[in-house]
């Protein structure tokens, strides 16, 4: 190879491989979870008891067809969409999608600093917390004006709960480094038990069984509009969190703050040497990733539940995978949450008309992560098709497993073939 | 090196302080319960002191003393195992389903084979993610966050699809060996050797942990690949092969702590929220850093932890101190956070999180 070519490979790497390659490897994970969680559906099939008759391959019959598992899983997140594009599954899907931006924005402004947090959960939990009292208290207050004030204020709150508590373990990383891994992981249990006292001791609905806040007022409510009411999704939050995904990006690429919580999320040393205050930084990104998970929580009470209630769905622990499946790049983030809405809506349909429980998609969220975490998978994968002469100069990506172009030019450094 | 040496001697140093400090204040707690018996810490010291608390303390330690001394051996060996979570889960869910799902097999009690069932699909697991850390290169901190993801989406999935809810049904418990003289001691005998076998086992993990850790030949080499896994490989020694082990081993005393929790205390696997196994692992990640990588250490923070677990839970049953349990609940993480802020720059093994394979560089 002359050296032309290799500055110009170099070249359309930095520019273009990194997303593509982040792309063709969240494209051949998400391919390769949905193989082994078909095997999964298969297997854990044969244990089930069905009146159905069995679907059986080799012997073995199972009570679960994944093929069919994976199709209704998908009719199930749109419905009839082409006769009826605003029907009640699209609303279904659009509504968990908006809440994994959030957390998924999250998770990716911390990962963006080098940092990893687990904590989207227990940020989520105060956030909708505070979310709630704020408007339940400020609710009768405003009566009147209250509309228009009552859901950013509400917001507000969720934001703010979540970033003083995504600061904590920032905090306790900058400055007395313990490990945020772990940190967030334990505050996420915490918050989940303060939750709980706080509702049932000051805030508990008078007439509820479940351990619950009262009603928030009808003004502080995000209305579904285009959907019909009862949906639970209000297009208001899916365009803020599209704003959000907007801004974000913005920050990250075009700031001076951005700078420094890449810089420092790539090189801390380099980082340091070029003036950038890394404790600062790191208490600051871990505020900001809170104050998205916050703001997830507070749309999850005004815009779904109209009340906090403990036993929060796990959509911290989902905002993970968004990020990790986005390649932590904002704008990733939103089709990365759209596949999980349609995952997570689809999953109610599965459980409705196959039996299959829902939980499976707990268990496609590992598996995910598992197989994004590891490229060299997908690489020597590629090996068994390509054959390549060159050492494999990027980190690696999934495209090398559908093979379009003759190995000769370096299939290996364009992994947008298999789109 | 001597700046890293000095640091790593004022961390020792704070650990010493903080141990001492912490038996210090137990201590003088104690005296003071001991004098004023009918204040309410003379009342608390007799909670915590009675047969009841600290059996139970030792019986909330199997999970996280077993899956700590698993810890230290992939850490030790170069590799992070943040995954210790999903292990826990996994075991604890099959040990209950195998035992549900077979009688006795040639005479050995269903229970048993749930047990080594239990540990089997740990180990497997482990397995799994040893192959995708120093096979496929994977980053430890994800891939650990992965098999912990697995786990807790898996078991309860398994639950929902044979018990239709994510809990099992009630197998019944291993119950407990009583050790015949031994049990007739004074305070220890009732507390040590009227125990879940468990209980047992766990003595057993941690004092074996140690002596294979620091005695052997195989401890020796997990050492050096963590520290120098060059110098290692350079002696002759295939690192990976050494990985793979520490790796399986964690796995495998994971599987025996998920099991020890479900089939040695409850019973049945509850698979709501967090699952029943409800941070565990990552406790027992905090407590072998707290312990300094030494499996008494870390026996000794695990005892720790479930301790205030323990009387936490006694607390709840005396409407005298009607505390709130969600609040009271929190004590443990919120004890791990310290502990981790107070050590929070702990020795870890040099080479631990790298890559490494033969004939780098």
């Amino acid at each position: 190879m002359s050296a032309r070519d290799r500055i110009e490979s170099g070249l359309r790497r930095l520019v273009a491989a990194s997303w593509a390659e982040r792309l063709g490897l969240s494209f051949a994970a998400l391919v390769a979870s949905v193989l082994v969680g078909g095997l999964i559906v298969f297997f854990s099939g044969t244990a089930a008891t069905c009146q159905e008759p069995a679907y059986g391959v080799f012997g073995l019959t199972s009570c679960y067809n994944p093929i069919s598992v994976y199709s209704v899983l998908v009719t199930g997140a749109f419905g009839s969409i082409l006769s009826d594009p605003f029907n009640f599954n699209v609303a279904l899907t659009f509504k968990e999608t908006t809440l994994l931006i959030f957390t998924g924005l999250s998770v990716a402004v911390a990962f963006r600093a080098g940092l990893f947090n687990i904590g989207s959960q227990g940020q989520l939990i105060f956030g909708g917390l505070a979310s709630a009292i704020t408007v339940l208290t400020a609710g009768p207050l405003l009566t009147g004006v209250g509309g228009f004030l009552l859901v950013p204020l509400g917001v507000l709150a969720g934001a703010l709960a979540g970033a003083l508590y995504g600061a904590v373990p920032g905090a306790l990383k900058a400055y007395a480094g313990a490990n945020e891994v772990i940190t967030t992981i334990m505050l996420n249990f915490v918050a989940e038990q303060i939750a709980f006292f706080v509702v049932s001791a000051y805030f508990a609905a008078p007439d509820s069984q479940s351990v619950e806040t009262s009603q928030i007022p009808p003004a502080a409510v995000l209305e579904s509009a285009l959907f019909g009411s009862g949906s639970d999704f209000s297009i208001v939050a899916f365009v803020g969190g599209l704003v959000l995904v907007a801004g974000l990006y913005y920050l990250i690429k075009y700031t001076a703050f951005g700078f420094d919580l890449r810089t420092s999320g790539l090189q801390p040393e380099a980082a340091r040497f070029g003036g950038v205050d890394a404790k600062r930084t790191i208490v600051s990104s871990m505020a900001l990733s809170g104050a998205f998970a916050g703001i997830g929580g507070a749309v999850w009470v005004l815009m779904v539940l109209g009340r906090f209630q403990t036993g929060v769905p796990a959509l911290g622990f989902d905002g993970i995978t968004v990020s990790i499946l986005a390649g932590n790049n904002p704008l990733g983030v939103v089709p990365a949450a759209l596949l999980f809405g349609v995952l997570k809506s689809g999953s109610l349909a599965v459980q409705l008309s196959t039996g299959v429980p829902i939980q499976l998609v707990g268990v496609l969220r590992g598996l995910i992560i598992l197989f994004v975490a590891m490229p060299e998978f997908f690489r020597l994968l590629g090996k068994q098709f390509v054959t390549t002469d060159r050492e494999p100069a990027v980190a690696t990506d999934g495209g090398e497993q559908t093979p379009t172009e003759p190995s000769s030019t370096g299939g290996t450094d364009d992994p947008g073939g298999e789109r | 090196m001597s700046v890293g040496r000095l640091r790593s001697a004022l961390d020792g140093g704070l650990r010493h302080t903080l141990a001492y400090g912490l038996a210090g204040l137990v201590v003088l707690a104690a005296l003071y319960g001991l004098v004023f018996p009918e204040t309410m810490v003379g009342d608390l010291l007799r909670l915590a002191t009675s047969k009841s608390t600290l059996g139970a303390a030792l019986r909330l330690a199997v999970p996280i003393a077993c899956a700590a001394v698993g810890g230290i051996f992939a850490e030790k060996a170069g590799v992070i195992n943040i995954g210790l979570e999903g292990l826990l889960i996994i075991s604890a869910f099959t040990g209950v389903f195998v035992t549900d799902a077979v009688g006795s097999v040639f005479s050995i009690p269903g229970i048993w084979v749930g047990f080594v069932a239990g540990v089997l699909a740990s180990t497997l697991l482990s397995l799994l993610f040893a192959v995708v850390c120093i096979r496929f290169r994977a980053d430890q901190i994800i891939a650990g966050l992965a098999v912990w993801l697995i786990a807790l989406g898996l078991a309860p999935f398994a639950a929902t699809v044979i018990y239709g809810s994510v809990n099992t049904s009630s197998v019944g418990t291993l119950g407990t060996w009583t050790i015949p003289v031994l049990s007739e001691l004074p305070f220890v005998g009732p507390v040590l050797f009227d125990a879940s076998p468990t209980v047992y086992l766990m003595f057993l993990v941690v004092g074996g942990g140690w002596y294979v850790l620091n005695r052997t030949s195989f401890g020796r080499h997990v050492r050096a690949s963590g520290e120098n896994p060059k110098a290692l490989d350079t002696a002759g020694v295939d690192v990976t092969r050494v990985r793979y082990l520490a790796i399986t081993l964690s796995g495998v005393l994971s599987g025996i702590g998920g099991v020890g929790l479900s089939l040695g205390q409850v019973g049945q696997f509850i698979g709501n929220g967090q699952t029943m196994v409800n941070g565990k692992g990552f406790i027992a990640i905090v407590a072998y850093l707290f312990g300094n990588y030494n499996p008494l250490g870390a026996f000794g923070a695990s005892v720790l932890f479930a301790g205030l677990d323990a009387l936490q839970l006694r607390l709840q049953q005396i409407p005298a101190y009607a505390v709130p349990s969600s609040l009271v609940q929190t004590i443990p993480y919120v004890t791990v956070i310290v502990v981790l802020a107070l050590v929070g720059h702990t020795r870890v093994p040099s080479a631990a999180g790298d890559h490494y394979e033969s004939g780098e560089d």
